[in-house]
């Protein structure tokens, strides 16, 4: 169903301000750059998922093509800002700042079909729907995001979070502000020990286990009883993040603030009523990329595999490990190999076109790359896709490439930040945006970019202006 | 990141605060028009007491603005943190002095009024 633009006569002053962002967007844009040509087509468009990747689609899409008819599934009513999930968490924000309706998101001229997907029949080039319908597609865009296994952590759930002094920033708008409260709750207790856990697998924002344990210390420190609180980090890998001098800095920091790093341990299991939880020693040579891989090196049983260790806590910060949702999983797109497979979808990770149906294009969270699962992603994916998707319906070679673009606004405590952006090459090399800002620094700018400019930025990628 | 890109989120950053900022435009121009109606010259008039009242406001932004921001002047660390906050911390002191220098105009005009009221028989 296609969103029709209000009565201007009726308009709100939510509506007011929207219009008067897009005008003045659209203003400064076509005052300062040139559009891209329109292409008519009558192809037919399905975008899997309206998070931060289809919805960005949907927009440039529908503006850059003319006559195509373009199907975006996404069942939720409310579009979530998930970068704001650690402010919620760490007892910045309020959740309800991070919720808008999707209704503001979602384009003219662009069919909302409201449920989800359940299947993809890439070599009939069709999606299955919840209700049994099926989507015919000439071109494909996979945004579906990805799926959060906590079910592959023994006795965990998400339902869970909040209570039994479990919290994960990861499970959702409520979720994180129960972790707020569940932290709340440790603090107020004036001592005890908290464990930071961290996933076997590429995660989404792979630095909010970190961002997480640095506010928590912000708490401790606020509380004036620091000494009498235990902090632990769990990290399955010997790294913490993928960025080399991040990575360093961020053990460094945590040993001069006194959490303990206990490295190539994976939460495998967890006893809320006894506030324990199992760890499962991987291996010192433990760098994984995929819950797969990880799960076949610990059944091969090399190095120290399988050894458990039992840990008592009194707050317990749970990462699922993640994977792309099960109807992408069990459908010909996954990768068949190397170290994604089985787990994400299968593209070139500088095209973002499929590597074996070309017709068939990845965005966001759910492609199979090393780096990358952020709105800051998002942001360089989009120009990528739509100029890649347009050429490959010309018949013509894919003009743009991806460089791995990410950005983390590295919390190190309530108030401060580093802005971290690095892409693919020369190690993970920095690529910073403004020169002013130095990456490797704490500063207040960065806080301030964080807590009150991205998630402006954020909702105009969405509206395909940024 | 290009200019168009920056100035377009500097614009979805500062819509929902259009109407503060308009409300703020309204109230200094109308406070500076009135004044100007009687009399109030910009650069003629002299008041030390606006004057550091307008530095005050703006100091005290050293303290506030951080605060606001959820964070602590502790934190201003790097050059461009300090650049920002200065920068800020001037437009605030301008913004005072620019609405208190005509309020004591006005303020010091209805004292001056309401003397020589009292002082006719």
């Amino acid at each position: 169903m296609s969103q029709h633009l209000s009565d201007p006569s009726s308009l709100d002053r939510r509506q007011f301000l929207q219009w008067s962002a897009a005008a003045g967007a659209a203003g400064l844009l076509y005052a300062t750059q040139s559009h891209a040509r329109t292409l008519s087509t009558d192809a037919r468009i399905v975008i899997i998922g309206g998070g931060a990747g289809g919805m960005a689609m949907a927009n440039r899409l529908a503006r850059r093509l003319d006559g195509a008819r373009i199907s975006l599934i996404e069942p939720s009513e409310t579009h979530f800002y998930q970068p704001g999930y650690t402010l919620v968490a760490s007892g910045v924000w309020r959740a309800e700042q991070t919720a808008r309706p999707n209704t503001q998101f979602v384009p003219r001229g662009v069919d909302w079909v409201r449920q989800p997907a359940t299947g993809i029949d890439a070599a009939n080039r069709r999606v299955e729907l919840s209700d049994g319908s099926q989507l015919d597609y000439d071109y494909l865009i996979v945004a579906s995001g990805l799926q959060l296994n906590y079910h592959l952590i023994d006795g965990m759930t998400p339902e869970l979070v909040g209570s039994h002094g479990i919290g994960s920033v990861y499970a959702g708008m409520q979720a994180a502000a129960r972790t707020s409260d569940a932290i709340d709750t440790w603090v107020a207790q004036g001592g005890g020990k908290g464990i930071f856990t961290a996933a076997a697998t590429p995660v989404k924002c792979a630095g909010a286990p970190l961002k997480m344990t640095f506010t928590t210390l912000s708490r401790l420190e606020a509380s004036g009883h620091r000494d009498a609180f235990e902090m632990e980090f769990m990290a399955p890998g010997l790294g913490l993040f993928t960025q080399p001098y991040v990575d360093q800095f961020v053990k460094q920091r945590f040993d001069e603030q006194g959490v303990t790093r206990r490295h190539h341990y994976r939460l495998s299991a967890i006893d809320p009523q006894a506030r324990e939880a199992e760890f499962t020693f991987v291996g010192p040579d433990s760098e994984f990329t995929s819950h797969h891989q990880l799960r076949e090196q610990e059944f091969r049983g090399e190095g120290e595999g399988e050894r458990k260790v039992v840990t008592d806590y009194d707050f317990i910060h749970v990462v699922p490990p993640m994977s792309a949702p099960d109807f992408v999983k069990a459908s010909d797109l996954i990768a068949e190999d190397g170290p994604f497979r089985g787990e994400w979808l299968d593209v070139d990770i500088h095209t973002l076109q499929h590597n074996r149906y070309p017709e068939v294009f990845g965005i966001g969270d759910v492609i199979g790359a090393p780096i990358n699962k952020t709105a800051a992603s998002v942001k360089a994916q989009a120009p990528v896709v739509e100029a890649n998707l347009v050429a490959q319906i010309q018949g013509q070679a894919l003009p743009l490439r991806h460089n791995g673009y990410t950005s983390c606004p590295m919390i190190t405590g309530i108030g401060k930040a580093m802005l971290v952006e690095f892409g693919y090459d020369d190690n993970f090399a920095f690529l910073p945006s403004f020169p002013f800002i130095d990456p490797r620094e704490e500063s207040w700018a960065a806080w301030v970019m964080k807590d009150r400019m991205l998630q402006p930025a954020y909702y105009a990628v969405l509206e395909g202006q940024a | 990141m290009s200019i168009a890109g920056v100035l377009t989120i500097l614009w979805y950053a500062l819509a929902p605060f259009l109407w503060l900022i308009v409300a703020g435009l309204a109230l200094l121009v109308t406070i500076q028009a009135v004044a100007h109606l009687r009399g109030y010259r910009l650069f003629a008039y002299r008041c030390l007491g606006a004057n550091l009242a307008a530095l005050a406001v703006g100091l005290s932004a050293l303290w506030w603005i951080p605060l606001l921001t959820r964070s602590q002047l502790a934190y201003i660390a790097t050059v461009f943190d300090w650049v920002a906050l200065l920068a800020a911390v001037f437009g605030v002191m301008l913004v005072a002095w620019l609405l208190l220098h005509p309020l004591s105009f006005l303020l010091r005009g209805a004292k001056r009024d309401a003397g020589s009221l009292t002082a006719s028989p």
